[in-house]
Formats: C-alpha cells, sequence, structure tokens
C-alpha cells in the first residue's frame, strides 16, 4: 500500500510551520499560497490541516476527473500534473474539495516530497502522519471545511 | 538583503492616508527587526510631553526577524507605544500571526498615528491600504470582532483587535490576535484612544530567503534539541505552569493574596498537574511554534460550563489565582477568558482584583462600595464578577479599571500601601523579595514591573544561566551588570522574534547563523548584544526625557518592609540599602548618570539621536 498525508485536526496546533517548511522546500521562498497544503485556524477551538489526499478521498470532486485535458495522471498511487500538458484552466483548483490544488503559470500540487513529506517531519505533534490512507481522517477535513463554506 | 521587505507602512488616521518608506541595510544594523523596529518608530516619532491618549501618540508593530521564516518559536510580533500606564515607551510582544502577514503584504513595521474621527480598522491586503467604518464592530468583543470581519474579507485574513476594555481607555487594556494578546502597559487603551477597533491583513506575497537549504536544515537541527529537551515534554503537556508547585514548595516565592504571603497553600486544583488531564482538551500554539505550551482549556459543566481558552497561562495562574486566593481552576478560566473577550491583560487585571480584596480584608472598602463580596473565601465568584464590572467600566470596576497605582489614587485611605507595582504597572508571578536580582530588573525594567525584559528569574531561581553559575538569589551583591547584560540579550530576543521559552537553546551565539541564513548578513554575537544594548538604551533616554527617572523606579513598600512570612524563602525582603546597591551598580553598568539618564557619550557610543 501506498503510504499518504493523513491529517489529526485534533492534533494540529494552529502554527503553520508545515505550510512555510513546504513552500521552502519546493519554491525557496516563503509563500503560503505556494504550500501544498493548507492550515486553518478557525477560533480557539479548532485548527486543522488539509492535505492533499491523491484520490483517496476525493469521490467525484476528483481534480483527475475535472481535467479536460486529462493532464492530471497517477504513477505509483502519487498524483501529479503533467506540465506539458497542463493549459491553466483552473477547473482542478475549482473542483479540489480540499482546497491544495495550486495555480500560477501552470497547476502544481503536492507530491509527497519524491516519499519523504517534509511537512511530516516538520510536525512534531502528529497533526500530519505518512502512513496507510484514512479515508475517515480526510472526511473529518471535509466537513470542517465545508462549515467555512 | 534577503528576509525583510525593506518597507514601513505609516497610516495617519486623522487624514486617512498612508504613506510607505524604504529603509536599506543601515536600518536593520542598528536595530534588527521586531521590538527594534517599533521602539524606533515610537522613540524617533513621539514628540515631547505627548499624552499617551493624544493623537501624536505612535502605535508601531512590526514582525522578528525570523517572523515569517520556519524557524521554531519565531513567531513573535512586537508592538509598541507611549504606555498610557506608566508614561513610559513601552513595547508588548505577542505570538500572534498578524506580524508574519504584515511582511507577506509587503512590510516590516507598520506605524499607525492620528486619531479616526469616529469608530474605524484598518485593512491591509498588499498595496492596498483603507481606513474603513468600524460601528458595528465597536462593543463587540474580541472573539466576535475576527469572526465579523473574516465572513466580511475571507477565513484567511489575519486580524488584531481590540475589546470593551481597549474602549473604554482601561490602561490594563491588551490587543488580542488568535487568542494570543500583546498585554502588558496598556498598548490596547492607545489603539482605543485612536477609534482604532481592529487591524486586518492579508498578505499576499513571497518572503526571500538568502539560503533556503540552510534554512531549513537549521530549522530541523533546532526542531530535534527542542524535542529532546525535558522542558518540550512540560510544556507540551502542562503549558506554562508546569513549575507552580516547585516555585512554590521548593523556592517560596508565588505571590499570595496580594503578596501578603509567598506560598499558595491552596494551590492543588491550580497546579497544571491536576488540571492538565481534567481539562486540556488539545494543545495549542502560536504562529510557528513547534514547541506548544498554549492549551485549549475547556470548562465542560458546573457554573462556569462553557468556557474554552487558550491557556492557564503560568503568571495568570499566579493574577487570577494566588494573589486573588482563589484556588477554583474553573473561576480562574472564566476570569481568564473575560479578560480576553474584554481584551485586559490579565495579570494586571488579576493583581488588581487582589489589591481590591486586600482592601476589603482590611475594612478600607466595603462589599457596598465595591457591590461584590470581596473576601478571599469568595473568590471563586468575586474575581471574574469583579473583571467584568472592570472590563465595562461599571461600578468598582471603573475604579480598578486603570490598574492599581491609579485606583490608590482614587481610593486613598492608605490604600497606596497595598499596590503592588513599579513605574505603575502591576508585577508578575515571582515574588522578588526572595530574588533580589529580579527585583532590580522590576524596578530597571522600561515598561514597568515585569518578568520578562530581563528574564532574570530563571538565573536566579535555576542558580545558572549563559555565562554565570552559583548564583545567589537571596544577594544583591553583583547584580547590577547581570540585570543589563540580560536586558540587552532580550531586546535581541523581541528583535529577531524569538520565543523567549527558546533563549536557553540559542542563547546568542547560535542567531548569526540563522539569520545569515535568513538575510544573508551576518552578524557576530557581539553586534546583536550591541544592538539589544542600543534598543535599551533609546527606552531609557525616551523614559528619562519624559521625566520617568530613578526615583519612579522604586520597588513599593511591600517588598521593602515585610519580609516574606513563610516558606522556604521566609524573613527575606529586599532592604532600601540593597536597593540602592543594586541601582547604583546598575547604573554604573549602563554608564547612566545615577539618577537613571543615560548620559551624553553613552548616547553617542550607540548612535542615539
Amino acid at each position: 500500500m501506498v503510504k499518504m498525508l493523513v491529517p489529526y485536526p485534533e492534533n494540529c496546533t494552529g502554527c503553520r510551520f508545515c505550510e512555510m517548511a513546504c513552500s521552502i522546500y519546493h519554491e525557496g521562498v516563503v509563500n503560503h499560497a505556494d504550500a501544498r497544503l493548507q492550515v486553518h485556524r478557525r477560533n480557539v477551538k479548532i485548527d486543522f490541516p488539509s492535505v492533499c489526499t491523491h484520490c483517496t478521498a476525493c469521490g467525484k470532486e476528483c481534480c483527475m476527473l475535472h481535467c479536460p485535458v486529462e493532464a492530471i495522471k497517477k504513477k505509483d498511487g502519487v498524483v501529479y500534473v503533467d506540465q506539458d500538458e497542463c493549459t491553466a484552466c483552473g477547473a482542478c483548483v475549482e473542483v479540489c474539495p480540499f482546497g491544495v490544488m495550486r495555480m500560477e503559470e501552470k497547476a502544481f500540487k503536492c507530491d509527497l516530497c519524491g516519499g519523504d513529506p517534509t511537512c511530516v517531519k516538520f510536525c512534531p505533534m502528529k497533526a500530519i502522519v505518512y502512513e496507510e490512507p484514512k479515508r475517515e481522517k480526510h472526511d473529518q477535513v471535509k466537513k470542517l471545511l465545508e462549515e467555512e463554506g | 538583503m534577503k528576509g525583510y521587505t525593506g518597507k514601513i507602512l505609516k497610516i495617519d488616521l486623522t487624514t486617512g492616508k498612508s504613506s510607505t518608506r524604504t529603509f536599506d541595510e543601515s536600518h536593520v544594523r542598528k536595530y534588527l527587526g521586531g521590538q527594534g523596529f517599533a521602539v524606533e518608530l515610537v522613540y524617533h516619532g513621539v514628540p515631547k510631553g505627548t499624552d499617551a491618549f493624544d493623537a501624536k501618540n505612535v502605535l508601531a508593530m512590526a514582525g522578528g526577524a525570523f517572523d515569517g521564516f520556519p524557524i521554531g518559536t519565531g513567531g513573535k510580533v512586537a508592538w509598541a507605544a507611549k504606555s498610557p500606564a506608566t508614561n513610559t515607551l513601552a513595547e508588548s510582544i505577542m505570538g500572534g500571526s498578524i506580524g508574519p502577514e504584515l511582511k507577506h503584504a509587503g512590510y516590516d513595521a507598520l506605524e499607525v498615528v492620528g486619531k479616526a474621527d469616529a469608530p474605524s480598522y484598518i485593512f491591509i491586503e498588499d498595496e492596498r491600504v483603507e481606513v474603513n467604518d468600524a460601528s458595528d464592530l465597536w462593543g463587540k468583543d474580541t472573539r466576535e470582532v475576527p469572526e465579523m470581519l473574516k465572513k466580511r474579507h475571507g477565513w484567511d485574513v489575519k486580524v488584531a483587535c481590540i475589546g470593551v476594555a481597549g474602549e473604554k481607555l482601561s490602561k490594563i487594556a491588551c490587543i488580542d490576535c488568535d487568542d494570543r494578546q500583546a498585554g502588558r502597559a496598556g498598548l490596547g487603551a492607545v489603539m482605543g484612544s485612536k477609534n482604532l477597533k481592529a487591524i486586518v491583513i492579508r498578505g499576499t506575497n513571497d518572503l526571500t530567503v538568502h539560503d533556503p537549504k540552510k534554512l531549513l536544515a537549521l530549522a530541523l537541527q533546532y526542531q530535534k534539541i527542542y524535542e529532546a529537551a525535558g522542558s518540550w515534554v512540560e510544556d507540551t503537556k502542562y503549558g506554562t505552569g508546569e513549575f507552580l508547585g516547585w516555585i512554590n514548595k521548593d523556592r517560596g516565592v508565588f505571590p499570595t493574596r496580594n503578596w501578603q504571603e509567598s506560598v499558595f497553600n491552596e494551590r492543588e486544583k491550580i497546579d497544571p498537574y491536576y488540571w492538565a488531564t481534567r481539562y486540556v482538551t488539545k494543545n495549542k500554539a502560536c504562529f510557528a511554534c513547534t514547541k506548544p505550551c498554549g492549551k485549549l482549556f475547556e470548562v465542560k459543566e458546573g457554573k462556569f460550563k462553557g468556557v474554552a481558552i487558550d491557556g492557564i497561562e503560568y503568571e495568570t495562574l499566579y493574577s487570577l489565582g494566588g494573589t486573588c486566593g482563589n484556588s477554583d481552576v474553573e473561576s480562574v478560566a472564566r476570569a481568564n477568558e473575560l479578560c480576553d473577550l474584554l481584551g485586559m491583560d490579565t495579570i494586571s487585571a488579576g493583581v488588581t482584583v487582589g489589591f481590591a480584596m486586600e482592601l476589603f480584608q482590611r475594612g478600607i472598602v466595603t462589599e457596598e462600595e465595591a457591590g461584590v463580596n470581596l473576601a478571599w473565601s469568595n473568590a471563586s465568584d468575586a474575581v471574574p464578577q469583579m473583571i467584568e464590572l472592570m472590563g465595562n467600566r461599571k461600578g468598582f470596576g471603573d475604579i480598578l479599571a486603570d490598574g492599581v497605582k491609579v485606583a490608590a489614587q482614587k481610593i486613598r485611605k492608605g490604600s497606596e500601601r497595598y499596590a503592588i507595582h513599579t513605574k505603575g504597572m502591576e508585577p508578575p508571578a515571582y515574588d522578588v523579595r526572595g530574588m533580589k536580582g529580579h527585583g532590580l530588573s522590576f524596578m530597571t525594567s522600561t515598561r514597568g514591573a515585569c518578568h520578562l525584559r530581563a528574564g532574570f528569574y530563571a538565573p536566579e531561581l535555576v542558580g545558572k544561566f549563559w555565562k554565570w553559575e552559583g548564583i545567589d538569589r537571596f544577594s544583591a551583591v553583583g547584580k547590577g551588570p547581570m540585570v543589563a547584560t540580560m536586558e540587552n540579550f532580550m531586546c535581541v530576543y523581541d528583535s529577531v522574534g524569538l520565543c523567549k521559552f527558546s533563549r536557553g537553546f540559542y542563547l546568542i551565539a547560535k542567531l548569526p547563523e540563522v539569520l545569515e541564513a535568513i538575510t544573508g548578513l551576518k552578524f557576530t554575537e557581539d553586534e546583536l548584544l550591541k544592538i539589544g544594548e542600543r534598543i535599551h538604551n533609546m527606552k531609557g533616554n525616551f523614559n528619562a526625557r519624559e521625566g520617568v527617572t530613578r526615583k519612579d523606579w522604586l520597588l513599593p513598600p511591600r517588598i521593602l518592609e515585610d519580609p516574606i512570612p513563610e516558606g522556604v524563602a521566609k524573613g527575606h525582603k529586599i532592604s532600601v540599602e540593597e536597593m540602592n546597591l543594586m541601582l547604583d551598580d546598575y547604573m554604573k553598568a549602563r554608564n547612566w548618570t545615577s539618577d537613571g539618564v543615560p548620559t551624553p557619550e553613552k548616547l553617542k557610543e550607540l548612535g542615539i539621536d
């Protein structure tokens, strides 16, 4: 089984360290919009990370299904955007239920850092764990996101 | 110069206009960031003799040099203004996300001047800067305000705001962001005096990094150091109050019942070792903190059902607990929540209630006057009730709403004898009669009684820190130069934006490599301490200019006259001779006059104009 990022909202402190580390690792600058994941700090009671599920928990709201040019592909369990084929139409950003599909000149997304995810390394609270997919944890995050509208 | 935006945003609330100015490397080499930037804006921006509530007062805010970058615990933001409580240049540091967001918007510092003619809030989105109507926000609490503003501007904006106490110019009002506070010295009232309810920021720009790979490697290295430390486990499980039992039993310096005692014998249930497992439902952290001491404390039943706070911090366990004789942790949590919602500093608010309770004990204030039964035995109800009155300036709460110094001036009848403060600010949770150098730091702190301008409790309680060993907490000898050095040290911390709970990991020697990875600029340890010295001297010179000199620094009578009555520190006090010895040593170490005025030579050496 391919390991995935699994969010544990109950462990998240809302520090957003993972976002910064992700952005620096991939882009060499800090920009929360470059991070391939998001931390939501809603109020004193609720903080949670939103991560890419690599097609394991998105159901019909799947970026692969909605890409009109089939530029989003899956290899060895990892969903990626073929940069040569992406037309930057934004359909994937629109549909992503976790808000983690990004767009600049082309769409880009979490690649699990090639199997050693930076966000996991920098989360001492185990709010993001690299392990076998757990659908119920992603569903928990999806519900939290829906509450935010 | 990477890591900095190189820009300062100035907003004049009187005209509604904003402007930006740029700075170069020389500004960084002088002031570094965070507290240094904020202090510089107030120092050069506030004319002599300006009242803290005058439109000419400057409210400054700046993220530290590490702010916005992945360095664990490095997300602190500094606020500064002339304080209405102390009439000194006061800064207050918070762990809110507003500092990093300001940088993403393109500014290292924000300078707010003037006064809006009606309730307003500032909205910043990169180059777009607006002063908007806040009439619907006025009167709302510090959780309602961000909720309303996030509905309007999107969930990802960052909001700093004041509560009702700030609107009503309470001199102990704080500024709130993410349930974290810039608590001390009444800066919330400065915001209120400008009719400024909130600052809302969304920043979308990149923060550039000199050496991204090195920075990530350093971040991981320090992460491992934190996680291996005992304090990581303790902070994560119990929060900052972890050592409450030890401070009482082994050190005997936990001020109790308005400093009449120094051991709180009824402390069992306010000790985190009791409450953490029963009430804490989640860990909370400041921005960029991977060493979280914040706790989501929830009360699920009983008369305080529904309370949910990020706390309870050590200082608050003292101020709303021990020094009010309050052993009911649920009541402490409720009072803490009220302080947060109404926007009052928990330390000053709690110490002020404890002061009123002693006046009640002595018959100086009656239940009829107070409107609340202020008996120690009624603390569980009395403390939250009085806090609510204070935050809303109702009844006797109006008299207490400006802290103990002002309250004593209004109440009179000898109440001044029981008002514990220096320079008009209420003290934190360390009975300095049993830690004399820390007592000196209460006096020399530029913003009044404070544990974090020098952090001298750590060296004295543990007996060693940094380059010192064998420190005798009961001795006044040699403390002057040490306190001066620690003040410089702490100014550096507040300028890079690191949490002071990390100071034992980095000291000063480790900071240059992090600064270089972010900015590309090289600093030596001595250069950083010189910057710290410059910042402290600017504050000292500002205060002397405002007429706040040695005569205003002195310790309150209780610390000088009443020995600690019981516990391991029994019999200790700071005598007038010891106080003067420490002050004289300190002035010499600083090259200040014996009155506490920086000398022209010192100012010239540090390039302060």
